[in-house]
């Protein structure tokens, strides 16, 4: 069935204003530097020469105009969803239909500080067509706040209402029943949307950033009694990288869940201070990808030109804490267990690397892969990996095949009765 | 006796050099705001109605040159001093003698987001000389990294450097016992001032902002047991106050001691980021302080005109917290010189005040109806009152520096 276009869908062409990119180009050359320690290298933030360096390019050699005609040859659009007690808000996604008719709809959902563009390599492995592997029509939305999305003005934009107008897209789409993949505020949303929407529209949804809680003798028997048992070094290596993490990468985490607006005037004002604040990100939640300054800058001009500014996009840490700094707690408030099928994907330099036979706690696991390369931005560093797992969880040998009926994302239907995955 | 490893003293002059004005203005008139959420309040930060008033102001209205000719009335100073390990540092401070020839020598430290100037009402209190109070000789030293005072090129620079720094100083002005004030940061670097020079140099301390922590059975016994009790209401509401604190007030904190280097980039390029970053606190850690528009745009332009930048100053969380792996304290120890503490309602440090006899001898302590953390700055009068009670005739350390009683 071709998706329905309503009236407000409107394709989406990226255009900043000359005025946006003169006034940016004046604040680059105005730009003051601190001073650093001798020897800091990464143990105080990002260093000071690159720093120094990404301005420079940013000022003078970063052609925003090019990277902008490049992102303007994926199929975009924008429409209005209404939420419940929010209003409208108009919403910029990529769609990116396959040739294959019953492909798999997927919503593909980015975290912070990710957007719409982490999509971008994953486009063309999941839309593409074969009899060896399904294909997908991928919905990869800005999220309120961030990219080119409208963000809400009221209080209290939570995860209520992200699955709210993240269904709803689908939906206007013509995807009533879809599936879902997600990595940091990806992965909570997604939880989310399993417990709001699940079976009746969400019919499958994957991870790379499990986080799971901690089995409970009577909710999960078998991995409460594996936790008593001494951690394999694996596991323990796996714990510390987690630890470190808490120990002392969360600094953006506090601040941006208790105070978004103050953090806010200095991401918004200074482009040297938004580029820090990301790229100290991208870099330390990577797997050493081998960043190009362009595609740094690219990616944090997404930021700099955003509809609602940069500092909007952080306001989902507060909110999903609910005001109480509290984020682990906020985040998977009502989230429940589902038996919607989950597939996990487990990335060595990812965040998070908390027992995986905890996972059971999130969900209905039914495919779970391990990499040896990549990290946070999975879809970003690992495209091809990512997609295989996907491709792997959804096609016909796999443990989610046909979950969604009549669209199992191959172009034959096989002579043989459709096996569809039990619910 | 002799100046101890420290340099000539020079006489002090804030003179920011023009171009640096001019820098600051071009970019308040590019300044880029945020977006709010419809009534906000303070719910998500400083308002975008305050900013958007301080910065027209900032531009517009507030003049430095005036205020940076009333800072220079005050007696500046500077003088090197050399710290093991991290060559020589150029400190900056005021040193204000009372007429009063025995007056007391007192150090007052600073904090974050302070400076030197939060000095500045108590000075011709603590000063004065009076047969019914004791008068103080005032040095009040710019912290290395805030203010005009130069910041160490190396990593390592913490608690004991520190107390070495502040001794140092007070020796080569020929002060070989002082006592001391402080809160905030102070509060910690005379912890670490009274562990390495206490009884030797430093005589007795005061703080305001009494932070420690909770008494073990075998060192604090009586505030051990008394900390089992239940708290009277008043403890129990301070407690609430730390835990929303620490829940909802130290996103500052963390993203400080843990990347300093990464948050300094926008302090440094961002009048309105270091506006709001420091604004935040002067208004949420203050009790209902009516602060003008000028004296905020002052105390913000000390940071933004600061000799070493904005972001040398938070680095002082980075290395008194190991990166976000120790405690402030650490390696701090009881000692038995007399220590003052005041209790100042608005203060977000709140804990059961049996806990600040693990800090040291505590001799007095004060509890007050009015202030906050910046104790010095709001409620002068209150605070000069402590410190006099405490050294004055009769008063519990009366005569701590020999030869020296704060009076005529």
């Amino acid at each position: 069935m071709a998706p329905i276009v309503t009236d407000s869908e409107q394709p989406f062409t990226l255009s900043v204003p000359q005025s946006d990119l003169d006034f940016l180009k004046k604040k680059l050359e105005l730009v003051r530097f601190p001073d650093e320690l001798d020897d800091a290298g990464w143990n105080y933030g990002v260093p000071l020469s690159d720093m120094r360096r990404l301005v420079t390019h940013w000022k003078d050699k970063f052609d925003w105009r090019a990277a902008e005609a490049d992102i303007n040859l994926l199929p975009m659009f924008t429409r209005d969803v209404t939420v419940d007690n929010f209003g409208t808000l108009n919403i910029h996604y990529v769609h990116q239909r396959s040739e294959v008719p019953n492909a798999i709809p997927l919503l593909f959902v980015h975290g912070w500080p990710g957007h719409f563009l982490e999509a971008r390599k994953l486009l063309s492995y999941l839309s593409a067509a074969s009899p060896d592997h399904p294909s997908f029509h991928v919905v990869a939305p800005d999220l309120p706040g961030f990219g080119f999305s409208e963000a809400p003005t009221k209080r209290g934009f939570a995860a209520h209402q992200y699955a709210e107008v993240l269904n709803k897209l689908m939906l206007a789409l013509g995807y009533e029943e879809y599936v879902y993949q997600g990595g940091d505020w990806g992965h909570a949303i997604g939880r989310h949307i399993a417990t709001i929407y699940g079976h009746k529209h969400l019919k499958a949804w994957h991870s790379n950033l499990p986080i799971p809680t901690k089995p409970t003798l009577f909710a999960h028997p078998l991995a409460f009694l594996r936790d008593l048992l001494p951690y394999s070094r694996t596991t323990r290596e796996g714990l510390r990288a987690t630890a470190e993490y808490r120990a002392t990468g969360m600094g953006y985490l506090a601040e941006q869940s208790t105070k978004p607006q103050t953090i806010g005037y200095l991401i918004a004002d200074s482009p040297v201070g938004l580029l820090a604040w990301i790229y100290e990100k991208l870099v330390e939640w990577s797997d050493s990808y081998p960043w190009t300054d362009d595609e740094v800058l690219e990616w944090v001009s997404i930021y700099w030109f955003s509809r609602a500014g940069p500092a909007a996009s952080l306001r989902i840490y507060y909110e999903m804490a609910g005001g109480s700094g509290r984020l682990e707690k906020g985040a998977a408030k009502g989230a429940k267990w589902t038996s919607v099928p989950l597939g996990l994907s487990y990335f060595p330099r990812e965040l998070f690397h908390l027992p995986k036979w905890w996972a059971p706690t999130l969900g209905k696991v039914v495919y779970a892969e391990e990499h040896d390369e990549g990290g946070h931005f999975a879809a970003y560093e690992q495209p091809g990996a990512l997609a295989e797992d996907l491709r792997r969880m959804f096609g016909r040998r796999g443990p989610a095949y046909g979950v969604v009926p009549g669209k199992n994302g191959y172009a034959s239907i096989g002579s043989r009765r459709e096996a569809v995955n039990s619910q | 006796m002799a100046a101890d490893k420290a340099g000539a003293e020079q006489p002090f002059t804030i003179s920011i050099p023009q171009a640096e004005l001019d820098l600051l203005r071009q970019k308040l008139v590019l300044i880029r705001f945020p977006d709010e959420i419809e009534g906000a309040g303070w719910d998500y930060g400083v308002p975008l109605e305050d900013t958007r008033r301080l910065i027209a102001h900032w531009k517009d209205a507030f003049d430095w040159r005036a205020a940076e000719a009333d800072i220079n009335l005050l007696p500046m100073f500077t003088r090197d001093i050399a710290i093991e390990g991290f060559g020589t540092l150029n400190i900056h401070y005021i040193h204000k003698r009372s007429e009063i020839a025995k007056a007391i020598p007192l150090l007052f430290v600073h904090g974050w987001p302070g400076h030197f100037l939060e000095v500045r009402k108590l000075l011709p209190l603590l000063t004065a000389g009076s047969p019914d109070h004791p008068s103080f000789h005032v040095v009040a030293v710019s912290l290395p990294g805030f203010g005009f005072s130069e910041t160490p090129k190396k990593p390592g620079f913490a608690g004991r450097q520190y107390a070495e720094l502040v001794n140092k100083l007070m020796l080569s002005l020929g002060y070989d016992e002082y006592v001391y004030q402080g809160g905030d940061w102070g509060h910690a670097v005379g912890a670490h001032l009274a562990t390495h020079f206490g009884h030797r140099n430093l005589k007795a301390w005061h703080s305001n902002m009494p932070l420690s922590d909770k008494p073990k059975l075998f060192s604090h016994p009586i505030a051990f047991i008394r900390n089992l009790f239940p708290h009277d209401k008043t403890t129990r509401e301070g407690l609430q106050v730390t835990a929303e604190f620490l829940s909802k007030g130290c996103g500052y904190m963390t993203e400080q001691k843990t990347k300093p280097q990464t948050l300094g980039y926008s302090l440094a390029d961002s009048p309105v980021g270091l506006l709001a970053w420091i604004y935040e606190k002067l208004v949420t850690w203050t009790d209902s302080y009516p602060w003008t528009d000028d004296e905020v745009l002052e105390w913000v332009s000390i940071y933004w005109f600061s000799r070493a930048g904005p972001a040398a100053s938070i680095r002082i969380y980075y290395e008194m917290m190991g990166g976000g792996s120790k405690d402030r304290l650490s390696g701090t120890k009881w000692t038995s010189i007399p220590l003052g503490l005041s209790y100042f309602p608005r203060e977000h440090w709140r804990l059961p005040k049996s806990w600040g006899a693990t800090l040291g001898k505590v001799v007095m302590r004060s509890q007050h109806d009015k202030g906050g953390h910046f104790a010095a700055f709001e409620q002068p009068e209150a605070l000069a009152d402590d410190v006099r009670k405490m050294f004055a005739k009769g008063g519990p350390a009366y005569g701590v520096v020999a030869g020296k009683d704060g009076y005529a």
